[in-house]
């Protein structure tokens, strides 16, 4: 965990709400795994008062050295304050954050779902399996309000997967929620995932863990909480999880340390 | 006087001697391990720990936090991992660290404060006591016992009489007459006072009609509550004897500089942790800045020595 500034490379518009945000930070990128976050602080003030967490939605090697990208919702003060930003003004970022994506131990069939910004963390966690030379099969299955909200689905394709679209309105592919029309499909296939690696919603996360659990396959959801600190210091971010190994009472986790990566089983849905 | 002439930083409180006057707040530096690759604990006048009761808490339903503007509300409801779990599991990392290490604590009743104490009192490692007075008194029906200066005097003399550790007490700010709990206390023995814990607080989300926390209410905290904080050190120090610890909103060097100039002997810094958590660093060099650019020697210089026009 350090604290670095980090020039801001570009902050892109790619819809009327989501933003690329590129940002040149090697210290950080150098070791900074999927599935885990930084902590942005936008300015060098006090208002907006807290640091926002931020999964890493790709990471740049080469272009230049040690830049990494972040794709962000604007939802508020911070990432309003945030689209502000120009290329060459810094942020600052505390990280590598949290307990990210643990890899499938064997080749086979890996599923990723994304609702809405959900999607963020995962672009990282499939160009990761597809430098580690998994073999998959890879299917990315991809949920928004509106066509406008499926970002970067050819970047998908470009690595390997087969991409299903889901929108609320039914502007593209299936009408509907991922979680009514997974299901269906995914029982018709020859085989079913090794592993599910999930980001989204609270409901989509609990259809998608409860599914999981009926199907017997294990399921990895990247969760989401409002964060104070993002090290486990001020017990803000707190999910309802299974007791560990020999305690008795159901605990509460701190998705910004514990996380934000958990097993499906692990969490107790409220 | 030269950019590189010592300065003195290191201030007494009673019992209490501190290298500098910059402390973290219970609650916002965990049991120090969360920020030890950030900041050397060692350089922080001492570290106040995440509050301790006799048994493990799990804690308030989520959300447990909201930002305000100017600040943030919480209501995280004590969790922690309660006193044995504190000497086995987090007390052994913070021993061999040459900072003094302060425990805050809080029971549900009266003989849990004693208990505490009793139970920490003995180990090697703590160097002083913070009593929690903000939370509610379950035999009282929930009223907190902060709130009333007869039970405030009950529970510094439970912990009084049960150490014999400096005895800090926290004050809440949720009152009308802060004169009132701090006197009470210092009758009671407690050795230092500190103030001020968070001001009760409350969030709506006007799209769901629900309060923005899981506990409905909870407790504001940073840059917001500043003046209130150092309002309620300056009428504490009017009214006590006892050295005093100010919090509450501060995020600078300037900010630290209006509580010790008011009279506070030393400062704990909380919210701004999760900001910056170098800003405990920042603060104490900052010191020293001021100190050269005042042609002074020692930070006692400027304690207490708010100019009031008569």
């Amino acid at each position: 965990m350090i604290l670095r500034n980090a020039q801001i490379l570009f902050n892109k518009p790619m819809s009327t709400e989501l933003y690329h945000l590129g940002l040149l930070c090697p210290d950080i990128a150098v070791s900074i795994q999927p599935g885990q976050f930084v902590m942005v602080r936008i300015r060098d003030s006090f208002d907006p008062l807290l640091r926002r967490p931020f999964a890493i939605h790709r990471l740049y090697p080469n272009d230049p050295p040690g830049s990494l990208e972040i794709l962000y919702k604007v939802v508020g003060k911070g990432t309003r304050l945030l689209t502000t930003m120009q290329p060459g003004n810094s942020v600052n970022l505390l990280g590598p954050l949290g307990r990210g994506f643990r890899f499938p131990n064997d080749n086979g069939f890996v599923l990723l779902v994304a609702g809405g910004i959900g999607i963020a963390p995962l672009p990282y966690l499939a160009e990761t399996l597809a430098a580690h030379k998994h073999k998959g099969p890879f299917v990315l299955w991809f949920g928004g309000k509106t066509s406008g909200d499926l970002v970067c689905v050819q970047h998908f394709k470009d690595l390997g997967f087969a991409v299903e679209i889901v929108t609320e309105d039914g502007s593209i592919g299936r009408k509907g929620l991922v979680t009514e029309h997974l299901e269906p499909w995914l029982i018709q296939q020859d085989e079913l995932p090794k592993v599910i690696y999930s980001c989204g919603p609270y409901p989509m996360q609990r259809s998608i863990a409860e599914m999981a659990a009926r199907l017997r396959i294990s399921s990895q959801l990247s969760m989401e909480a409002l964060m104070g600190c993002g090290v486990g210091a001020c017990l803000s971010c707190s999910l309802r999880c299974r007791p560990p190994q020999g305690a008795a009472d159901p605990h509460y986790a701190n998705v910004c340390q514990n996380g934000p990566v958990f097993d499906g089983e692990e969490i107790i849905w409220e | 006087m030269t950019i590189n002439s010592p300065v003195i930083l290191a201030v007494e409180l009673g019992p209490l001697r501190l290298k500098n006057p910059v402390m973290v707040a219970s609650g916002t530096f965990g049991y120090g391990q969360e920020y030890a690759a950030l900041v050397p604990l060692e350089n922080l006048g001492g570290v106040v720990v995440k509050g301790i009761s006799l048994e493990p808490r799990s804690g308030n339903p989520p959300p447990r936090i909201w930002e305000t503007c100017g600040g943030m509300l919480n209501s995280i409801g004590l969790q922690n991992v309660g006193l044995q779990t504190f000497l086995r599991e987090k007390l052994p990392h913070l021993r061999p660290l040459q900072v003094p290490v302060i425990v805050n604590l809080f029971g549900n009743t009266v003989e849990e404060y004693g208990e505490l104490a009793a139970g920490l009192d003995g180990h090697e490692g703590i160097d002083a006591l913070e009593i929690n007075i903000s939370c509610p008194n379950v035999k009282a029906g929930g009223m907190a016992f902060g709130s009333d200066p007869k039970m405030v005097f009950q529970v510094v003399s439970a912990v009084r009489s049960r150490t014999n550790l400096p005895v800090i007490t926290k004050l809440t700010p949720n009152v009308t007459d802060i004169t009132l709990p701090a006197k009470a206390a210092e009758d009671a023995g407690t050795d230092i006072l500190s103030l001020i814990n968070t001001v009760a607080g409350m969030a709506v989300d006007p799209q769901t009609r629900r309060p923005r926390l899981g506990n409905v209410v909870g407790g504001l905290s940073g840059p917001a509550i500043k003046p209130i904080a150092l309002r309620m050190v300056w009428q504490v120090i009017q009214a006590s004897n006892l050295p005093v610890i100010g919090l509450g909103g501060i995020v600078s060097v300037e900010d630290a500089l209006e509580f010790l100039i008011i009279g506070a002997k030393a400062i704990q810094v909380g919210t701004a942790n999760f900001v910056n958590p170098q800003v405990t660093l920042d603060i104490i060099s900052g010191l020293e800045d001021y100190l050269r650019q005042q042609g002074l020697r020692d930070i006692n210089q400027i304690i207490g020595t708010l100019e009031v026009a008569r």
